[in-house]
C-alpha cells in the first residue's frame, strides 16, 4: 500500500509518494536528500535521528512517514543557511561543541524545540531534555554550554 | 538457561516408557509442541514448537534427535530449530529420568540450552520463566498420560 | 525492514470495533507506535492491518474526575506532564510522566500504549497501582474496567482481548494528606528499578495510618507489597523517615525478581530493599512537612 502525502519540509512544500510502512528517516535522506538526520542506534535511543514535527523532537528512525503528511518538518539543514548560520550553529561552533559531528543535527535540533519552549533553561533543564540525545565524543560540557549561552545571548 | 522440574507420577516407571519412548505423542505433552513425525525410528524426528510471547509469536521447525535410552529409567534428546522470521535460534538438551519410588515413580525433567539470536536478547529471564512453565506443563500431561494409561 | 501492512485510520470506537472483529490479532492497534513499529522493525510481530486510533475523537482526553485523574489512551506523556488536572490532582504522575524515557518518546508515545503492551520496565505501570488504577476496555460487545493489576498479567501479557481496546486509565485520588514519591533507578534507557511510596498519617501526624508501596521494573510485572504496607500502619512516622525502623527488613526477599540485561534476580531483590527504604524515607519526610532533597546515583527523584 503507498500514499501520497503532502508534507511543509524546512518551509518548503513536498509532495512524494511513499510505501505505507515508510520511516519517516528513509524518507527524508532517501528521497529528499536530507542527510542531516543519521540512522545510528534505530532504536530511538541515541537522537541522532531527531527532526521537529511541528516543533516537538522524534525519532525519524521510529516514525512514519505517512504521520508526517500534513505536517511542519524541519531538519537540520532548515535551520540557518550556509551564509547565515542559526544562532545555536554558531554558538555550537563557538563553544567547540561538535566533534565528530554524528550527534549534532540531533542535538541541534532537541535543543530548538527546547529554546522555543523555554527560551530561558536552567543547565538542569537542558540537561534533562536532552538527556535522550548521546555523543561519543564531547562528553556533552561543550554542548550544553553552547545551549546555555545562545539562551543568554538570545534578543 | 537451565530449568529442572521434578514430579512424583502413581505409576511405575515400566508404565511411562511406553509413552515416553511413543516420542511424538511425548513431544505433544510440551506445550506449543506438535506434529513431531519420524524421521529414523526412535532416533530422528521433526517437530514444530510454537510459543507466544506476549504480541511476539515464535515458531521453530525441530530437529530432535535421540541422544540416550535407557529403557525404562532415563531418556535425552536434543533439539534445534531457528526461526527466521523472528531471528531465533533454539538449541537445548532434554532429559528425563524416572525412578522407582514405591509403586510410583519420581520424574526429573531437565532442559538446557540456549534461545540465542534477536528474541534472545529481549530478555534471558522472560526465556527462563516460560521454558519453567512449559516443563511444569509438560511433566503435568505425561503424569496424566501415564496415569490414564495404566487405568485404561 | 517493517513489512507491508494496510493502515485504516477509523474515526469512532465503533470502526476499531469493527476491525478487530474482523482482523483478530492480525491487527494491531496502533497510536505512538513507541513499541509497536520497534518491534515491527525486528520483525518480531508482522500485523497486516495497523489500526490507528489517533483519530478517534476524546481519546486524548486527560480529565479531573472526582478527585482523581482521567487518562484517555491516546494521551501522550507529554500531554500528561503539563495537564493542569494532573497537576492539580496527581502531581506525582505529571513528575513522573516527565521522565520516561526521552523527550522524543513523551511527544510521540502514549499511556494507553505504554500499558498495553506491558513492558516490565514501566514508570506508569508501576506508579499507577499506588492510584488504586483501573483500565477501560471497549469492544462491540461492551465496556469493562479491570484494575490495572488484573490487567498487566506479565511481560508484555495482558487481560486485553483481541476485540477490545484500552480506552483509558482511571487513577483514584490519595487520602487527605498523603505524601508519595516515586524513584526511578537506572543507567538505561528504560528504568532497571522504580518504586512509588505513598504515606498517610493518623490525625496525631504520629504515626502511619495507610501506605502504598509498588515495585516494578525488576519482575514479571510490577506489584503492590500488600504485607508490607499492613506492617507499615502504626509505625512512627519519625522512625520510617529517619530508617531507623527494621520495619523494611526483608521486605525483597518474596518479591518476584526475573534476570535479564539490566542484572540478576538477586541484584535487583538487592536493590529493592535498599529503594524501598529510601522511597519511605522520603515519603515520610514529605508526610511530616520536611521533605528531604534526597539524591541517589542513577536515580531520578519525582
Amino acid at each position: 500500500m503507498s500514499h501520497d502525502i503532502a508534507l511543509t519540509v524546512n518551509g518548503r512544500r513536498v509532495e512524494v509518494h511513499v510505501p505505507v510502512h515508510a520511516l519517516l528517516l528513509d524518507v527524508l535522506r532517501d528521497r529528499l536528500d536530507l542527510k542531516g538526520a543519521k540512522r545510528s542506534c534505530d532504536l530511538q535511543v541515541c537522537g541522532a535521528c531527531t527532526v521537529l514535527v511541528d516543533g516537538a523532537p522524534v525519532s525519524a528512525c521510529t516514525y512514519l512517514a505517512v504521520e508526517a503528511d500534513g505536517h511542519e518538518v524541519l531538519t537540520v539543514e532548515g535551520l540557518g543557511s550556509p551564509g547565515a548560520l542559526h544562532p545555536l550553529q554558531q554558538s555550537f561552533i563557538d563553544h567547540g561543541a561538535v566533534q565528530c559531528g554524528f550527534c549534532t543535527s540531533g542535538m541541534l535540533l532537541s535543543a530548538v524545540a527546547l529554546l522555543d519552549e523555554e527560551p530561558s533553561p536552567t543547565e538542569a533543564d537542558v540537561m534533562h531534555h536532552l538527556r535522550g540525545n548521546l555523543c561519543r565524543c564531547t562528553g556533552y560540557r561543550k554542548i550544553v554550554d553552547a545551549i546555555l549561552a545562545c539562551a543568554a545571548t538570545a534578543p | 538457561m537451565r530449568v529442572t522440574r521434578e514430579l512424583v507420577i502413581e505409576v511405575p516407571p515400566e508404565a511411562l516408557w511406553p509413552i515416553l519412548w511413543d516420542v511424538p505423542r511425548m513431544a505433544a505433552c510440551l506445550p506449543g509442541c506438535a506434529e513431531a513425525q519420524e524421521v529414523i525410528p526412535h532416533s530422528r524426528y521433526r517437530a514444530r514448537m510454537t510459543q507466544k510471547v506476549g504480541p511476539i509469536s515464535l515458531s521453530v521447525p525441530l530437529d530432535v534427535e535421540i541422544l540416550a535410552a535407557e529403557p525404562p529409567r532415563h531418556l535425552a534428546l536434543s533439539a534445534r530449530g531457528r526461526d527466521p522470521l523472528v531471528g531465533a535460534e533454539i538449541s537445548m538438551r532434554v532429559t528425563i529420568d524416572c525412578e522407582a519410588v514405591g509403586t510410583g515413580a519420581r520424574l526429573s525433567i531437565g532442559a538446557e540450552g540456549q534461545v540465542l539470536g534477536k528474541l534472545g536478547g529481549l530478555g534471558q529471564g522472560i526465556i527462563q520463566r516460560k521454558a519453567e512453565e512449559a516443563l511444569d506443563e509438560f511433566g503435568r500431561r505425561l503424569a496424566r498420560a501415564a496415569t490414564g494409561e495404566a487405568s485404561g | 525492514m517493517i513489512r507491508p501492512f494496510d493502515l485504516r485510520r477509523p474515526t469512532a470506537l465503533g470502526e476499531v470495533g469493527a476491525l478487530l472483529g474482523e482482523y483478530g490479532d492480525a491487527a494491531a492497534l496502533y497510536a505512538g507506535g513507541t513499541e509497536l513499529l520497534l518491534l515491527m522493525k525486528e520483525g518480531f510481530v508482522r500485523p497486516r492491518v495497523l489500526v490507528d486510533v489517533k483519530c478517534v475523537p476524546g481519546l486524548d482526553r486527560v480529565t479531573a474526575v472526582a478527585g482523581g485523574i482521567e487518562i484517555g489512551a491516546t494521551a501522550s506523556h507529554r500531554s500528561v506532564e503539563r495537564s493542569e488536572a494532573v497537576r492539580a490532582h496527581a502531581p506525582l504522575v505529571a513528575g513522573v510522566a516527565r521522565h520516561v524515557a526521552n523527550v522524543r518518546v513523551r511527544a510521540v508515545g502514549t499511556v494507553g500504549g505504554n500499558l498495553a503492551f506491558a513492558d516490565p520496565h514501566s514508570d506508569l505501570a508501576t506508579l499507577f497501582l499506588v492510584f488504586d488504577a483501573r483500565v477501560v476496555l471497549w469492544s462491540l460487545a461492551g465496556e469493562r474496567e479491570l484494575p490495572l493489576a488484573d490487567f498487566v498479567l506479565g511481560p508484555y501479557e495482558t487481560a486485553r482481548r483481541d476485540d477490545e481496546i484500552l480506552t483509558a486509565v482511571r487513577l483514584r485520588p490519595w487520602h487527605a494528606g498523603a505524601a508519595g514519591t516515586y524513584l526511578k533507578f537506572g543507567v538505561h534507557e528504560r528504568p532497571t528499578l522504580g518504586v512509588a511510596a505513598v504515606l498517610t498519617l493518623e490525625a496525631d501526624g504520629q504515626t502511619v495510618a495507610d501506605a502504598r508501596l509498588a515495585l516494578g521494573c525488576i519482575g514479571p510485572r510490577p506489584q503492590r507489597l500488600g504485607v508490607l504496607e499492613t506492617r507499615l500502619c502504626g509505625t512512627p512516622i519519625a522512625d520510617i523517615a529517619q530508617s531507623r525502623t527494621g520495619v523494611t527488613d526483608g521486605a525483597a526477599d518474596a518479591i518476584d525478581t526475573l534476570t535479564d540485561l539490566h542484572g540478576s534476580a538477586d541484584y535487583k531483590r538487592e536493590m529493592a530493599q535498599v529503594f524501598l527504604r529510601r522511597a519511605l524515607r522520603l515519603a515520610a519526610s514529605r508526610a511530616m512537612g520536611q521533605p528531604v532533597d534526597a539524591r541517589y546515583p542513577h536515580t531520578v527523584v519525582c
